[in-house]
């Protein structure tokens, strides 16, 4: 398990869980990053990270992916 | 039969809520705010069938629980008994995201009707959905639109019609297994049951936000004087966190997106679908690393400068004079847009002057018509296509999707100011104009980041200022070497301080070490749709219109009184009008730039003038110098050696904007202290940096002579 943040692009993981404050793990969880779908990272560089999550693309500062925490997959 | 039929607008951001609400109800009857907030409340009107059909927009939002100002808007006015239905939008091409609102808003209430939309992308992109599986499962019925196409707005109608009129409607809120919380939410029902807390509400849907412990509701229920059943409902949320280790709302977030995921998986079928090579090839580099952030910022800047050169001829009249052409230049002034109105206006000031003599109008309403209101209309109008073409171009990049892509670019940028990559939209607004500019602090989610953009964009030096900062370094600056570079190093100062504003105003001020975090959709890119580009540049620029226009309307009858009347009544000199007197009065503040005598008195009333907007500033100078000089002779009659002229042009450039900005500031934050004191502080940091450029440059000339 680690952090979305840390994922290479191209990669697809599963969300275990998340770990921020209150107002922004509800804000992400309605967004549609609820523990257990599944998300892939599309480009990740110095800057945020674009991640697509039920079928819309995200952007995510690396703050906020760093408190996504994923479990990735095959 | 009520005779109007209400109907509350909901959807995600991006759902393509205001396009279809646009081809709903064509002109927006009303636009104002939610009562208490600074959220904007649009309504329209359709008719269809002989009924009359009222839609109210909802905010953009991904939930209806309390977490922010919009969301409660939301549910409250979902609630309120006033909307008929819910019209809830779901977009077709994104169904697994959008779905959830529709699911949220079945809990609260049986009259929904769904509208999915983007009905014609799904279909290029292969997203099929059944329509009937869809209304089977959900319990309310869902019509397939296109906005774009015009398709489905026909059945949309009457089936808001049938619900209204009661002949098609689900007869139950929608019910989600919850599982293990299940037991809970009974328990919490059968307590509000027995003590009748909050009848509007669906007892289940409340029974739930309370265990979820939603703090808008609490509140609620504590002013009702039922304080006992929040102390109940909150020491068993408590409970049953401690004894299962689990947050109940996550529970019930993921249970919710559970159901519809099996939901859609039931009635979407998906079949591959080509994507456009050359969109994707775009996407790639304006969200590169290396060439994103330039590519974008060209991108920005050409939008600008086009619109820039169409309006004032900036920076085209420079580039011919530089090059020896002065009279084209002089041309593209002339016949630039901006021009061409003001040219309008004084031409139909004369006029009207000549028709109200003749008619045998007294002289002070000739002078107060003929010389305060038309000029003072014109020259709201004269920067009018400049906000109409700024706006088009903006709605360009943003309904093309290349806008959002720009902001994650920028954002490692305006992370070290403390923004977001958000910001690049208010600020890139503010050259052109600071109200729109301060309104467009709206797109950032954090109230924070809000407040920062709202407090330090007004230093973005706009339009009127540019003009400002032409003239005086056109006249106080012979070599074209000097005068770009005080052009460059005026905005530099300017966008620096805005900067620095707002990362002193996080750190201090709201106490916040690190940056607000970026959490942007980013939309497909596409090719951006005239309708669309048209509404938004058109519903933008009548924002403009209506607070800016009022407002500079009543500003220039001041002027003119201040400057044709005196205590001894209408005055021919404006020496001894008022306006002369208030100079003088604040004129002693110019002995600290060594600027005395006659002219600081002046120099202090155009001052004054510049408040209330800055083309007022040139303008002014040239009046009280006679009149009939040039701008540059005006300006060069004023005496100041070349440091004095750069010090009070960096001065003239920070201090406030203009009174529409004001205005606008005020709207957005409806805190007369956080405008008062964000003005002062305008003022302040103006008066203390070209102070510090004169005094340095006082003593570098010292040295080195
Ligand atoms: N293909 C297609 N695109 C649409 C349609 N309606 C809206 N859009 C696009 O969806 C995006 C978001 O639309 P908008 O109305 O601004 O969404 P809002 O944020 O919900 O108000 C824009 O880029 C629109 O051009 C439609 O019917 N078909």
């Amino acid at each position: 398990m680690i952090p979305l943040a840390y994922l290479p692009p191209g990669t697809r993981a599963r969300i275990v869980g998340l770990t921020g404050g209150y107002g922004q793990t509800r804000r992400l969880m309605e967004m549609g990053f609820t523990p257990g779908t599944q998300v892939e990272v599309l480009s990740s560089g110095p800057g945020p990270l674009l991640v697509k999550v039920r079928g819309v693309v995200v952007a995510l500062g690396r703050g906020v992916a760093s408190k996504i925490i994923v479990e990735p997959m095959r | 039969m009520k005779r109007e039929i209400v109907v509350a607008v909901a959807g995600n951001p991006n759902v393509g809520k205001s396009t279809l609400f646009t081809i709903l109800t064509g002109e927006i009857a009303h636009v104002a705010n939610w009562p208490g907030t600074t959220v904007e409340r649009k309504e329209g009107i359709r008719r269809h069938r002989g009924r009359v059909i009222r839609f109210v927009d909802l905010p953009g939002t991904y939930s209806i629980s309390a977490t922010s100002p919009e969301e409660i808007v939301a549910r409250e006015y979902i609630v309120s008994g006033e909307p008929d239905l819910v019209l809830v939008l779901v977009d077709s091409t994104a169904p697994e995201r959008t779905l959830n609102l529709a699911v949220q808003v079945l809990e609260l209430t049986s009259r929904v009707v769904i509208a999915l939309t983007k009905a014609d992308a799904a279909h290029s992109q292969g997203i099929h959905i059944h329509v009937d599986k869809l209304e089977e499962k959900l319990r309310a019925p869902v019509v397939l639109v296109s906005a774009l196409k015009g398709t489905g707005i026909r059945e949309l109608l009457d089936t808001i019609l049938d619900v209204a009129e009661g002949k098609r409607s689900g007869k139950s809120t929608l019910r989600i297994n919850y599982s293990w919380l299940e037991p809970y939410i009974s328990e919490v029902e059968s307590l509000l049951r027995k003590q009748n807390v909050l009848p509007e509400y669906d007892r289940r849907w409340l029974a739930i936000k309370l265990l979820e412990g939603d703090r808008r509701l609490e509140d609620l229920l504590i002013q009702k004087g039922l304080k006992t059943v929040v102390e109940k409902t909150r020491s068993l949320r408590q409970a049953i966190e401690r004894s299962t280790g689990r947050s109940i709302s996550e529970h019930i977030i993921t249970s919710r997106f559970n159901y519809v995921d099996s939901i859609a998986r039931e009635t979407v079928v998906r079949v591959p679908a080509p994507s456009a090579p050359m969109f994707s090839r775009i996407e790639n580099l304006l969200i590169h690393p290396l060439y994103g952030p330039p590519l974008g910022l060209l991108i920005l800047l050409a939008a600008f400068t086009a619109a820039f050169a169409l309006n004032t001829g900036f920076p085209l009249n420079i580039v011919f004079s530089s090059i020896g052409l002065s009279e084209v230049a002089e041309l593209v002034e002339e016949y630039s847009l901006s021009g061409l109105v003001e040219k309008g206006f004084s031409i139909l000031g004369a006029k009207t002057a000549e028709i109200l003599y003749a008619a045998g109008a007294p002289s002070w309403v000739v002078a107060l018509i003929a010389e305060g209101v038309i000029p003072g209309v014109g020259s709201v109008l004269s920067f009018f296509p400049l906000i109409v073409i700024i706006y088009a171009a903006l709605s360009v990049i943003e309904d093309s999707g290349i806008g959002p892509r720009i902001a994650v670019s920028m954002n490692r940028f305006f992370n070290y100011f403390g923004l977001s990559g958000k910001a690049i939209y208010p600020f890139m607004i503010g050259l052109g104009c600071n109200v729109p500019a301060v309104l467009a602090s709206r797109a950032s989610i954090e109230e924070e980041e809000r407040k920062q953009i709202i407090v330090s964009v007004p230093f973005v030096p706009c339009q009127a200022r540019l003009i400002v900062i032409l003239a005086f370094v056109t006249a106080y600056f012979r070599k074209p070497v000097f005068q770009a570079l005080s052009i460059i190093s005026i905005y530099a100062v300017a966008l620096l301080l805005a900067l620095a504003t707002s990362l002193a105003t996080r750190r201090v001020y709201f106490r916040k070490k690190t940056p607000p975090e970026l959490i942007l959709e980013i939309p497909p890119i596409h090719r951006p749709s005239f309708k669309v580009v048209w509404w938004l540049t058109w519903d933008y620029s009548k924002h403009f219109l209506r607070k800016a226009g009022t407002l500079i309307v009543l500003l220039s009858i001041a002027t003119w009184w201040l400057l044709s009347y005196g205590p001894g009544g209408i005055v021919e000199d404006v020496r001894a009008s008022y306006g002369a007197i208030l100079g003088k009065a604040i004129s002693p503040l110019l002995l600290l730039y060594g600027v005395g005598g006659e002219n600081a008195w002046k120099t202090a009333f155009a001052l004054i003038q510049g408040l209330a907007a800055k083309e007022a500033l040139i303008e002014t100078i040239a009046v009280m110098q006679g009149g009939e000089v040039s701008t540059k002779e005006a300006l060069l009659a004023l005496g100041l050696t070349p440091l004095q002229a750069y010090s009070l042009l960096v001065f003239m450039v920070l201090y406030v904007p203009c009174f529409a900005t004001i205005a606008a500031i005020y709207l957005e934050t409806k805190s007369l202290k956080t405008t008062l004191v964000s003005m002062l502080y305008m003022i302040a940091s103006a008066m203390i940096i070209s102070l510090t450029i004169y005094y340095l440059g006082q003593l570098i000339l010292l040295v080195a002579t």
